[in-house]
């Protein structure tokens, strides 16, 4: 491609000259630009440059972050050498709340800032994952490790238990869904993905974190969770003249299994040291002799070898080994098969290939009056585990223009087709899998059992088959094959916007923004599986979620100067939201021909259809008041109207005010330059609202309705009406959420360090609870104003450049975050909130339950009995007793999710053109159900499980107060007690030390780049969750607490054998011209 | 100003945009995807009662039956193997709903039913009259459940239950007002029922709308509490206003008939569903009941059971045998039966009654083609001539069999319970029983006709209990008559957990494998449900608690087999 410079043809001069800061080192890539034209270069790794300007030109504008722009007299001199003095980085500009800009000294709250470059060129492409970290407060959960798995981010820890905490996405001024649409539970599997999938990260420039609820008071509602605002790359296309500018970036990475368990090779598929082809591993060993080797085995012949599982199996040969019939019978007849450890599980996953490519095209007209950008991304994604992959198309292109008639317009357009395809995942406590699922019959395969050495399909009928007589375990392999879930997301999304100033002080402006997406789920099993219902006859669904968020904002802002010391701003405006979900689909059961999965391939049909609309309206108002540069203060007020309350509590005001004071401005002795620069002081208060309900109608009650639920002896179908379990409650009011917030915020050692304390009380009153309810009432659940929560919480940050010369940079950062969210008061004794109770399940699988005066991220479950010395109580067989009511009667209480502090540790090493940067999480603390840990031990399958021959005694008392003295074998130990004994014993300590992100990168300098048409080449390489230790659990398991173990949503704590880790590493290469 | 005119034009005209679009409108409370409140149909509000009434009787029969030993039940602590959900989808069927699908049970794949609050909108309905048949038949079903909960739990809620805007936590009525409670709403019921009522539109899957065989049925509920509660005069007036007036042929058999449609719906008998897989089987049946139907050769049991083979390792085969020890299959063949065991069978049945004996909490070997399965009777299922072949799917009767709730033969043994000579009880009782069981034969329709017993076989077998029963006394003659009441409840056992705890008979019971299983439930604990949410309520911390008809002796000194 060629570029016409404008003012070639104009006659020119060169000036050339070396960029240095105050102590002398030269400056690399600093911008220099001829003052009013387009023409600009930077600066070498030398510090040099050399420009062409035009006749007439004779100041050229010289740049570098951190440091004042100057602008330089260049008038008869070719040569020149500009040094550079630090500027104050505080004098940032930040996109606060509705768009508007403010200079981040201003500000009375927490804004964390993330910058493109720590977003782009990712080997994760899921921009929520690659946040993980990167700022104090915010949460990210991954719902899975396949590619294109749901995602929770939230900020803050927790502040409603049934209300959605997940954070508001902002995307160039417009709400951006990030919904994630599941359609059952996480019993029954989720396997749909979250929406900010669609957002390529390469896309964007920057992004800005408001935590608190001052930040985000003019969000209304929605802002109630932290917003995360995004500017894309056209977005942030700022008026001014500029060269066309098109970079490409190409990378590659591999995605692997992080969390592959250390399985132990000494013994096999049994029990009691018997050979038997169970789900268990708690067989003979692998040796012929001892007490436990196969010698002793009448089924293990005297070479190690037994019959073949096919050959044995009375699912092929119903009259006795080797009689059957079929092809894949007669093939196996009479072979014999290795008693031998296989490495089934490693090699059942496979190395996935991602590759991302991303075009940006960045310029404008000749006046800079109209700037545009485009960017064009396509990435693949190849999971780790069979069957999952994930393809993403985006494009976006926005501009701005400001016209001569104060009018300006601003546009921003980007379409995303995501393609998500993945095996079902459901959830598992160690026991099968609770619905079709690829992960649980994997993780605990048996140690002896060849899974990819055996056929999983029958060649004849393309039935699943598998090691077990009964053949009643579905094959893992021919889940991944047969059962696809896919979801094709076409997702638009638009903003319009055009401002008018009326004057030097006001201006009007209106913007109107549409996030539409169109989901097509197309999710199916082939016939022939086993266990469940859908693989033994196969299903299809198809259905589409269309989503609709319009937004429509109409502001008029001001900026005047009351007197010479004190200025005001206001904004003041309405805006109004409607949120519209519909789904609609076919559901089809019992296929007829295997492999067709077309609708008419099946014989029965029923509609999929649900619809939703809720419309916010919002007037709010905002001014703010600056006093002699170092007094700032902003008052906020917002009132929210919702559509699906009642009209009496269908609305809420709530206020704000923040402070910020800066002494270095005031009082001159407290600044230095080797000392403290610069120190800001900050104090609010915000509120805000939450109108959310899990059932979308929560006032007015509703009989279902159901077709087919079964026959009267005639044959004819019955249909059923039935008065809804769930208890309508008119008298619903929204919540309303406080918080105080201080803060400081420093700057010292010539501007080498930063350093930001936050600390937050955030209460959430009239909490609307999702509330199961006595049956014996009628109903079962309820949603209901009963309580409050209490969230403490302190975030900090510092970072510092530990090396700062000219070829040597090293700057080093931590942030911490702890928080305490205390259920303050509560008008019932408990509320199952989410996990296995909050829908409709037993208490042996655990919940999250809010009890008063307890954290909300309190774990409940069965527990050891304990005698009235607090004792445990084994019964006489020498396992523990379960109890269901701990010592007062209550639910019992058995851990708590919420970690003791999370902390990361962010480094960035340049040498010259070569740059390492690397990030370490640490999480503190924090309990989880850990079904993996349970069944890898329970099935005697990690190295844990592997001194297994002498007996166990477990510490207690006998129901009569003696001492226990049983001896148990191990499996009574491990599966009887460990897996399926009371909850209490599959609760971890969840501390994990991870190495979160580590990247190698080097820019070439640009003189090698001189005789190309590269302006710059840059190459890294990256690595993701290359390395953690969840420290207190079994390192056998090689366990990774980062899994949503519920799905998206505010449960904590859980892990049901639905996820497993990701480890990704690669290469980059990036390029513009 | 021309500009600031375009400006609020433009704005003004989006503005319009929106508000076409509903995007303004505040008042959208109602949910478009259910019904109204006003707009249920009784006809389709009394399907819902009864299919959940239906999802209690296979919950209860089933729970009643593994304690019993007619089925098996897993796990060697009576208290942690009946924690306090065991009964949670009970509950909430009776008060408020919970899912049910009365075949299959795959997670998450059934449907919201329940009885109470059904029952007061049918009741709202039927203010101006005409829906006293639905009002009559749920009255009916609410009346046996809230007995039903007080049998297996001691308490119900009555007096506070479904008013929730008065009693967000209702209390608890004792068994006995509960009872009493239930006999006012059968009163209430059999008024309703007895005017010729209108079913215009009822699709009653029990009873195709006959509003005689109803009456029966209350007559028939009343005389069970009697039993329970030893109301003698009670229970004779109603037997002495003729056979009749109560569930006395096998026309009136109170029954949910199953079907053989797979998939929406799955009618299937729901053990069918689970024994008939292209995996094979998934109940154990219980040793005890099989080995005591071979010994006693009771030709029930070709249709209550099929068998996959014709050996179990370790046992004696159909041909009497001796049988190899097998690890793989069946690991406890190998091993020495404990002490407590003697004389019973502890893991081998004979001639391939492959089952598990009470309280085995061993883990699931592959044996899902070997274990003895489901029957033709009541699953419908296969018929065993022994032909010891595999299952599959849809093989027999296909699943159309019947969940039996009350059976006429289960009411010649009450009147035997009641009697101080059961000999004609137990002989008409048997006979009934024959009957409707050989019925069943018809549904498999490939059987070896000789495997199948003549009448005279069966009048030999009915014949020879009779006169064993006849020549025993005391103990002996009480455990023959309890033998043959549990055999004739298989499929359809509710009644078996009250009898065992009213009377300590069969003592022949086998034992649990553990020696000490903790004392046998003498009621189980109140529905974790309603405890965890119900701060009125406190939970039971054992299973000791005797239900107020319950005047033996505590345990564990009663029942005497545990």
């Amino acid at each position: 491609m060629f570029f016409c410079v404008v003012g070639m043809t104009m006659a020119q001069r060169t000036i050339s000259g070396v960029v240095l800061d105050t102590g002398g080192e030269s400056l690399i890539g600093a911008n220099v630009l001829a003052k009013g034209s387009t023409l600009g270069t930077v600066t070498d790794i030398d510090g040099s440059f050399s420009l062409s300007v035009p006749e007439g030109v004779n100041t050229i504008v010289v740049s570098y972050t951190g440091y004042e722009t100057q602008e330089v007299d260049i008038t008869g001199q070719s040569s020149i050498n500009v040094t550079m003095s630090e500027g104050q980085l505080l004098d940032e500009i930040v996109v606060t709340g509705l768009g508007i800009k403010k200079e981040k000294k201003a500000l009375g709250y927490a804004v964390s800032s993330v910058d493109g470059g720590q977003l782009e060129q990712r080997a994760e492409s899921d921009v929520a994952r690659i946040l993980s970290g990167k700022a104090a407060g915010v949460q990210v959960t991954a719902g899975a490790g396949t590619s294109g798995s749901a995602t929770n981010v939230t900020i803050r820890g927790l502040s409603s238990f049934s209300g959605s905490n997940q954070a508001l996405f902002i995307v160039d001024g417009v709400p951006f869904s990030n919904d994630t649409n599941t359609d059952g539970n996480f019993v029954s599997g989720g396997t749909q993905g979250s929406r900010f999938l669609d957002l390529d990260p390469n896309n964007i420039e920057n992004i800005e974190i408001l935590k608190g609820l001052s930040a985000a008071t003019l969000y209304g509602t929605q802002g109630r969770n932290g917003v995360i605002l995004i500017t894309t790359k056209a977005g942030a296309a700022a008026v001014g003249p500029k060269k066309t500018e098109i970079t490409v970036s190409q990378s590659y990475f591999v995605n692997e299994i992080a969390s592959m368990p250390d399985y132990q090779n000494s013994f096999g598929n049994g029990f009691d040291q018997s050979f038997g082809w169970f789900f268990s591993n708690w067989g003979p060993s692998f040796e012929e002799g001892g007490t436990a080797g196969w010698g002793a085995q009448s089924s293990i012949d005297e070479n190690g070898t037994l019959l073949h599982p096919y050959a044995n199996s009375a699912f092929l040969n119903p009259d006795g080994p080797s009689t059957g019939t079929s092809e894949l019978a007669q093939e196996f007849a009479g072979q014999r098969y290795d008693w031998k450890p296989y490495d089934s599980v490693n090699e059942f996953f496979r190395k996935g290939k991602t590759s991302n490519t991303s075009v940006n095209i960045a310029g404008s007209n000749d006046s800079g009056n109209t700037v545009y950008n485009a960017n064009f991304s396509y990435l693949s994604d190849e999971g780790f585990t069979p069957g999952n992959d994930l393809n993403r198309f985006n494009i976006s292109i926005g501009g701005k223009s400001k016209l001569s008639n104060k009018f300006s317009i601003t546009g921003t357009m980007n379409y995303a087709r995501t393609d998500y395809t993945t095996p079902p995942i459901a959830s598992s406590r160690g026991n099968g899998t609770d619905g079709l699922s690829i992960y649980g019959n994997v993780f605990f395969t048996p140690r002896s059992v060849d899974l990819m050495g055996l056929p999983f399909e029958d060649p004849v009928t393309k039935g699943s088959i598998y090691y077990r007589n009964g053949n009643d375990i579905i094959n893992p392999r021919w889940t991944a094959k047969n059962v696809v879930y896919n979801q094709l997301t076409n997702r638009f999304n638009w903003n319009a916007g055009i401002g008018y100033d009326i004057n030097d002080n006001l201006d009007v402006s209106f913007r109107s923004g549409l996030d539409f997406y169109n989901e097509r789920n197309v999710n199916s099993s082939n016939k022939g599986g086993v266990e469940f219902t859908d693989a033994v006859f196969g299903f299809l669904e198809t259905y589409d979620n269309n989503n609709a968020i319009w937004d429509h904002l109409a502001t008029i802002n001001g900026n005047y100067e009351l007197t010479d010391d004190l200025g005001l701003t206001f904004t003041t405006g309405a805006t109004v939201r409607s949120d519209q979900f519909d789904r609609s689909g076919v559901r089809s059961t019992s296929q007829i021909v295997y492999g067709v999965n077309q609708h008419f391939n099946y014989e029965n049909q029923t509609p999929i259809q649900f619809s939703t609309q809720r419309n916010i309206l919002g007037v709010f108002g905002q001014a703010s008041f600056d006093y002699k540069d170092f007094l700032y203060m902003n008052i906020s007020a917002r009132k929210d109207w919702v559509s699906n309350f009642s009209s009496e509590n269908n609305s809420i005001t709530y206020p704000g005010v923040s402070l910020s004071f800066l002494p270095t401005s005031i009082f001159e002795g407290l600044k230095s330059e080797k000392g403290l620069n610069f120190l800001k002081v900050r104090a609010s208060y915000g509120t805000s609202a939450n109108f959310d309900t899990q059932n979308a109608y929560p006032t007015v009650g509703v009989v279902e309705q159901n077709t087919q639920v079964f026959t009267d002896p005639s044959g004819s179908l019955v249909t059923t009406n039935q008065i809804d379990n769930f208890k309508a409650n008119p008298d619903l009011k929204p919540e309303l959420l406080k918080e105080l917030e201080f803060g400081i915020e420093a700057t010292f050692f010539k501007y080498r360090g930063f350093f930001d304390f936050t600390v937050f009380n955030r209460t959430t009153n009239n909490l609307i609870v999702s509330q199961t309810l006595p049956p014996s009432t009628g109903f079962s659940f309820t949603q209901n104003n009963v309580g409050e929560i209490q969230n403490k919480g302190i975030e900090a940050s510092l970072s510092f450049d530990l090396v700062k010369t000219k070829n040597f940079t090293w700057n080093s950062g931590v942030n911490f975050f702890t928080n305490k969210e205390t259920v303050t008061q509560l008008d019932e004794d408990f509320i199952a909130y989410a996990g296995s109770l909050a829908v409709g399940g037993g208490l042996f699988r655990g919940s999250n339950a809010a009890i008063e005066g307890e954290s909300l991220g309190t774990i409940v479950g069965t527990q050891i009995e304990r005698d009235a010395n607090g004792n445990f109580v084994v019964n006489s067989a020498g396992s523990y007793v379960t109890a269901e009511q701990d010592a007062d009667g209550n639910v019992p209480i058995i851990g708590d999710a919420v970690p003791d502090y999370v902390m990361n540790f962010l480094n960035t090493i340049s040498y010259k053109g070569l740059s390492l940067g690397f990030q370490i999480n640490h999480t503190k603390g924090g309990d989880i159900l850990s079904s993996t840990v349970a069944a890898l031990l329970g099935r005697g399958l990690i190295t844990e499980t592997e001194d297994r021959l002498a007996t166990y005694i477990l510490p207690g008392v006998q129901a009569d107060g003696t001492e226990n003295n049983v001896q148990i074998n191990n499996s009574t130990y491990f599966f009887n007690n460990l897996l399926f004994g009371p909850t209490e014993l599959r609760i971890y300590d969840a501390s994990v030390i991870r190495l979160q992100e580590v990247s190698l990168a080097y820019s070439l300098p640009t003189r090698f780049l001189d005789k190309t048409p590269f302006g710059s080449l840059s190459v890294s390489l990256q690595g993701f969750n290359l390395w953690y230790d969840a420290y207190n659990t079994p390192d056998g398991a090689n366990f990774d607490p980062n899994i949503q173990g519920v799905g998206v949503g505010n449960g904590r704590g859980f892990d049901f054998l639905n996820g497993a880790s990701s480890r990704r590493y690669g290469v980059s290469i990036k390029t513009s011209f | 100003m021309k500009n600031y005119f375009k400006f609020i034009t433009s704005f003004a005209l989006i503005c319009v945009i929106s508000v076409g679009c509903n995007q303004t409108d505040l008042d959208l409370t109602v949910s478009p995807n259910d019904l109204a409140a006003d707009a249920a149909d009784p006809n389709l509000l009394l399907n819902a009662v009864q299919i959940a009434y239906a999802g209690n009787q296979v919950s209860l029969s089933d729970l009643s039956a593994d304690m019993t030993r007619i089925d098996y039940f897993f796990g060697r602590d009576y208290f942690n193997n009946l924690p306090g959900n065991t009964l949670d989808g009970v509950w909430r069927r009776t008060y408020s709903s919970d899912f049910t699908v009365v075949g299959d049970s795959d997670v998450g794949s059934g449907v919201s039913v329940g009885i109470l609050t059904n029952l007061q909108a049918l009741e709202a309905l039927n203010e101006t009259g005409g829906r006293e048949f639905h009002v009559g038949v749920a009255k009916t079903l609410y009346a046996h459940s809230l007995m039903q909960l007080v049998d297996f739990i001691g308490e119900a809620a009555f007096s506070q239950a479904g008013q929730s805007a008065e009693f967000a936590a209702p209390t608890l009525d004792g068994g006995e007002e509960v009872y009493n409670a239930a006999f006012a709403l059968l009163d209430e019921a059999e008024s309703l029922l007895s005017g010729t009522p209108s079913t215009v539109g009822v699709q009653d899957i029990y009873y195709g709308g006959d509003a005689s065989k109803w009456l029966k049925l209350i007559n028939t509920i009343r005389l069970r509490a009697y039993v329970l509660t030893n109301n003698t005069s009670a229970f004779d007036a109603i037997i002495s206003s003729g056979p009749e007036s109560y569930i006395s042929s096998s026309a009136d058999d109170f029954q949910l008939s199953y079907g053989t449609s797979e998939l929406q719906p799955d009618n299937r008998h729901p053990d069918y569903a689970s024994d008939y897989t292209p995996s094979g089987a998934n109940i154990y049946q219980s040793n005890w009941l099989m080995e005591l139907m071979y010994q006693n050769d009771d030709p029930r049991r070709r249709y209550y059971f099929y068998r996959q083979e014709s050996a179990t390792p370790g046992g004696v085969d159909v041909n009497g045998d001796p049988v190899d020890p097998n690890e793989e299959e069946l690991s406890c063949s190998f091993a020495t039966p404990p002490a407590h065991y003697e004389g019973y069978i502890f893991c081998s049945a004979s001639a391939g009654y492959w089952g598990r004996s009470h309280g085995n909490d061993e883990g699931t070997p592959p044996d899902g083609f070997r274990r003895t399965v489901s029957g033709v009777y009541p699953a419908g299922g296969l018929y065993d001539d022994n032909s010891f072949g595999v299952v599959g799917l849809g093989l027999g009767g296909g699943g159309a069999g019947i969940e039996p709730i009350i059976l006429s033969s289960y009411v010649d043994f009450w009147q035997g319970i009641m009697a101080s000579d059961k000999s004609a009880f137990l002989q008409s009782g048997l006979e009934k029983s024959f009957a409707k069981v050989q019925s069943f034969g018809a549904l498999d329709a490939d059987v070896d006709p000789d495997f199948v017993p003549t009448a005279d076989d069966v009048t030999d077998y009915i014949t020879g209990v009779v006169d064993s029963y006849n020549a025993a006394s005391g103990d002996d003659a009480e455990n023959i008559f309890a033998e043959q009441y549990f055999t004739t409840l298989f499929g359809g056992a509710t009644e078996a957990y009250n009898y065992y705890r009213l009377t300590g008979f069969p003592t022949t019971v086998s034992p649990s494998w553990e020696p000490d299983p903790g004392p046998f439930p003498r009621s189980l604990l109140i529905p974790q449900a309603e405890v965890i949410n119900n701060p009125s309520i406190t939970q039971k911390s054992d299973l000791r608690t005797q239900v107020f008809w319950d005047t033996n002796p505590a345990s564990p000194a009663f029942p005497p087999a545990n």
